[in-house]
């Protein structure tokens, strides 16, 4: 392979590799905000927890929504994104959304006010409620990765390994927000319940690590466009950002207090900021990282 | 009814870039947008170096990824095998241009539409009446001078290169030029392990 298949063009007139620049800030604030709220609602959902299931939704709700709108080149017509299910995984997702606020809000209600029994319906329908909102919110926190995953064009993006770290990485940040905002409520002299979760998000975590490790070995390998990504992220202009904040800051600093530190509120706080701030500098990292294969060389 | 497509004539190019000249005074493009580009490439060791030109532009795709993942149905396929965007339709999602692998989709850029050229607020008579052609915020791209072609005429870009190195007409049709041309000299699409049956060809 020769050095000028490799070489970051920008915009000139040069067979070379060129970085993505339409899925923006904006639109990893919105894959942020979208996977984070869906994966501590279904969190949430697990213990029955209403306040952060209604945390969950507004943050899908509120700031994905405006953060999409914001990206959105002509926001006012923004509802047309759900007219293609049938082809895109933006319109499915947008469904999902949907279905996942409303039948989300109708299950918190049903537990905050037990509709069920007030309306006669019968743990049926309210078991299938919630088992719906948990199915949409699997579907909001995978339908970007399987978005990006769609991309040819960008090797970094183009794996089954997209949609699985939306997923590891939302179940992981809901799961340390259900932990930190349930603390004083719903674990509230529940040690045995704390700890069990404290050991899900250490597994989480692992998980977490070992995708990562598997995104950028797959894109290394796969092509000269995946190898420039995993280069940039490792050893190019965004080595710092994704060593320190994504690695250190995101997952082996929360992973070391989780596991040698006693478990108290402090730590847990510290830990929930840690992996917050790794996963979105990760989301951030991939957009900015993701990159056009060269066109085609005819030597 | 046609399907047209266009064949480079990598012998004949001369990366002269007339052809993307041409194409921005048709198309009435702003600063930095393009629909068509030639790209160069060295390859070798001195003493024995050489550079070859590529043009490049929409390769209207049988199985075009940017129509599949459009959200909102803005990009679409004529009958004669041109894919086409409606701005009316388009929400600037951006889901087409980080799905097209030949990076051949643009983004029309309210600020520039505003400003102009040459930086200013003041928009030359050309660029007015040009850029009312363009919703600001859309997706946009090359779609063969499809005014031109209904026309009966050929694509600005092609009548522009003075080495014909650009052909376009039907591929359906086997005594047109650009099928002559696939036949004869092996004509190759690009990039064709994505599997998306481009209809633009290249000649060596």
């Amino acid at each position: 392979m020769a050095m000028q298949d490799t070489k970051i063009v920008g915009d000139s007139f040069q067979v070379g590799v060129r970085f993505q620049r339409y899925w923006d800030t904006s639109m990893a604030n919105a894959f942020f905000c979208g996977e984070l709220g869906a994966g501590l609602f279904f969190v949430a959902w697990l213990f029955d927890f209403v306040p952060g299931m209604v945390a969950g939704m507004l943050i899908t709700g509120i700031f994905k929504t405006y953060f999409h709108i914001a990206h959105m080149g002509v926001p006012m017509k923004s509802w047309r994104a759900i007219s293609r299910p049938d082809r895109s995984w933006i319109s499915r997702g947008l469904m999902a959304i949907v279905f996942y606020l409303a039948f989300g809000t109708a299950h918190c209600l049903n537990l905050a006010f037990d509709l069920e029994t007030a309306w006669g319906l019968g743990s049926a329908v309210g078991n299938l409620v919630q088992l719906l909102a948990a199915c949409a919110a699997l579907v909001v926190m995978t339908y970007q990765g399987f978005a990006m995953s769609h991309s040819t064009a960008i090797s970094l993006w183009n794996t089954v390994l997209m949609p699985i770290s939306s997923l590891t990485y939302a179940l992981t940040g809901g799961a340390v927000l259900t932990l930190a905002l349930g603390w004083y409520s719903l674990f509230a002299g529940l040690p045995h319940e704390r700890e069990s979760l404290t050991n899900g998000i250490v597994l989480m975590l692992l998980i977490d690590a070992f995708v990562l490790i598997s995104v950028l070995f797959s894109a290394n390998k796969r092509s000269r466009g995946g190898k420039v990504s995993a280069s940039l992220l490792l050893k190019g202009t965004y080595r710092q950002a994704f060593l320190f904040l994504v690695v250190g800051v995101g997952l082996v600093f929360p992973t070391l207090i989780l596991v040698l530190v006693p478990i108290s509120f402090p730590a847990v706080l510290l830990a929930t900021a840690a992996v917050l701030v790794g996963y979105y500098c990760y989301r951030l990292l991939i957009f900015k990282a993701g990159v056009y294969e060269p066109m085609m060389s005819f030597r | 009814m046609a399907r047209y497509g266009m064949v480079f004539d990598l012998k004949r190019c001369i990366g002269c870039n007339a052809c993307v000249i041409g194409c921005k005074q048709e198309n009435s493009l702003p600063d930095g947008m393009f629909f068509t580009r030639t790209l160069s490439e060295e390859y070798g060791v001195y003493p024995a170096v050489n550079r070859v030109y590529i043009p490049t532009l929409c390769n209207h795709c049988e199985d075009a990824p940017c129509e599949k993942v459009c959200p909102s149905g803005a990009t679409y396929t004529r009958d004669d095998g041109i894919v086409m965007v409606n701005a009316d339709i388009c929400i600037g999602c951006g889901s087409c241009a980080v799905a097209c692998p030949y990076d051949q989709r643009s983004q029309v850029d309210k600020d520039l539409l505003s400003h102009g050229l040459f930086g200013s607020d003041e928009l030359t008579p050309f660029e007015e009446d040009g850029y009312k052609r363009f919703v600001p915020g859309t997706i946009t791209k090359c779609d063969f001078c499809s005014e031109r072609v209904d026309a009966g005429l050929d694509p600005a870009c092609v009548v522009t290169c003075p080495t014909e190195a650009r052909i376009f007409g039907d591929l359906d049709d086997p005594d047109s030029k650009p099928s002559k041309l696939i036949r004869e000299r092996d004509g190759k699409p690009p990039m064709p392990e994505l599997k998306t049956r481009p209809k633009v060809y290249y000649v060596d």
